[in-house]
């Protein structure tokens, strides 16, 4: 029994398929990849709690903080820092925003707090950062969203 | 079978236009937000709110308005240069810091004060009506610093691809010194065949 022509035309632009997405998953992997690596073994000393915390919303677009710090500046407002760390295996864009908070948890209103977004090769890693707008400031807020492409 | 193709082809014609940017629905988005417009050759006004809040951050971190003579220091807005192709005005960037910087207390801007020929005669005259009708002459501004900068382009292309990178740069001088006592630059850079709605 022959198989149709029509079958034999299905499985062929199958394969076709199969064999492109395979190349663009070698290509997007291959090109643009980081290997990243510190000479630093344990957490800093200003290393703070909310790692977990900034971690579960940064893993919610697939990328990790491997840790936060928090500590006092020169001039006086606290700054803090966040390592991202992009595991996966595609280029990661992403925009965020730093919003500060005083000890009675109110927001404070500032020039500061504005969208700013930054990109993460795979493999790679970046510091995200944000110094208060005055010495009041105690706590953060930290949103993230993901580029749409 | 043609039928179905018919149909399919024009289901996906019609997904194809409603996808397509040109029919965007006029909508209010959050000034600065990653949802607006992004111009390869342009400095869009995310480029303005990310550079001043990179100014202020650094002023913040660095105390350097603290240790200014008057508290809170006295500043002077002076010349900020736009040198690039891109048309705004810098005035958006220098603004929000002014806004930030009075309002909390940690400077107040001199706007009357002058070194040109007319500010001085002006001050002079002022001085001396104070002094014929016996009022107590306040002293005149006294400023701490002044605060100058540039904005700067560099563009490169590859074929249809084009790169611009916009550098932001801010000085504050000492004006009792006459010395650099804070400068920072933000660099923007952006690369794209043409502008694109959303990062």
């Amino acid at each position: 029994m022959t198989v149709p022509r029509i079958a034999i035309r299905s499985a062929l632009v199958v394969s076709a398929g199969l064999l492109l997405g395979a190349l663009a998953v070698t290509v997007v992997t291959g090109c643009g990849t980081v290997n990243t690596t510190s000479t630093r073994t344990g957490p800093a000393d200003s290393a703070v709690e909310a790692t977990t915390k900034v971690n579960n919303l940064l893993q919610q677009i697939f990328l990790t903080a491997k840790e936060v710090r928090m500590n006092r500046t020169k001039g006086g407002p606290m700054e803090v820092q966040v390592d991202v760390e992009n595991n996966g295996f595609s280029y990661k864009t992403f925009a965020y925003r730093f919003d500060w908070v005083d000890a009675k948890g109110n927001v404070i209103e500032s020039q500061t707090s504005v969208w700013k977004s930054t990109n993460v090769p795979s493999g790679g890693s970046t510091v995200i950062r944000s110094v208060a707008p005055n010495e009041e400031a105690t706590d953060f807020r930290l949103q993230v969203r993901r580029a749409d492409s | 079978m043609r039928i179905r193709t018919a149909s399919i082809a024009s289901a996906a014609a019609l997904a194809a236009f409603l996808a397509a940017p040109g029919c965007e629905r006029a909508r209010y988005v959050e000034t600065g937000s990653p949802e607006g417009i992004i111009s390869v050759n342009d400095v869009d006004f995310q480029d303005i709110l990310k550079a001043s809040s990179g100014m202020l951050e650094s002023l913040g971190q660095t105390g350097v308005l603290k240790t200014a003579k008057n508290k809170p220091a006295q500043l002077i807005i002076g010349d900020v240069v736009n040198d690039t192709s891109s048309r705004f005005d810098v005035g958006e960037v220098t603004y929000r810091m002014r806004e930030q910087l009075v309002n909390s207390g940690q400077a107040t801007v001199v706007t009357t004060f002058g070194t040109t020929p007319e500010d001085k005669q002006a001050q002079e005259v002022l001085r001396r009506e104070k002094f014929l009708k016996g009022e107590t002459v306040e002293p005149l501004p006294d400023p701490d610093f002044s605060l100058t900068g540039k904005i700067t382009q560099v563009k490169r292309s590859a074929g249809g691809t084009k790169q611009a990178t916009y550098t932001f740069r801010l000085t504050l001088t000492n004006l009792r010194t006459g010395l650099e006592a804070w400068t920072k630059t933000v660099d923007m850079t952006k690369l794209g065949n043409k502008n694109a709605v959303g990062f």
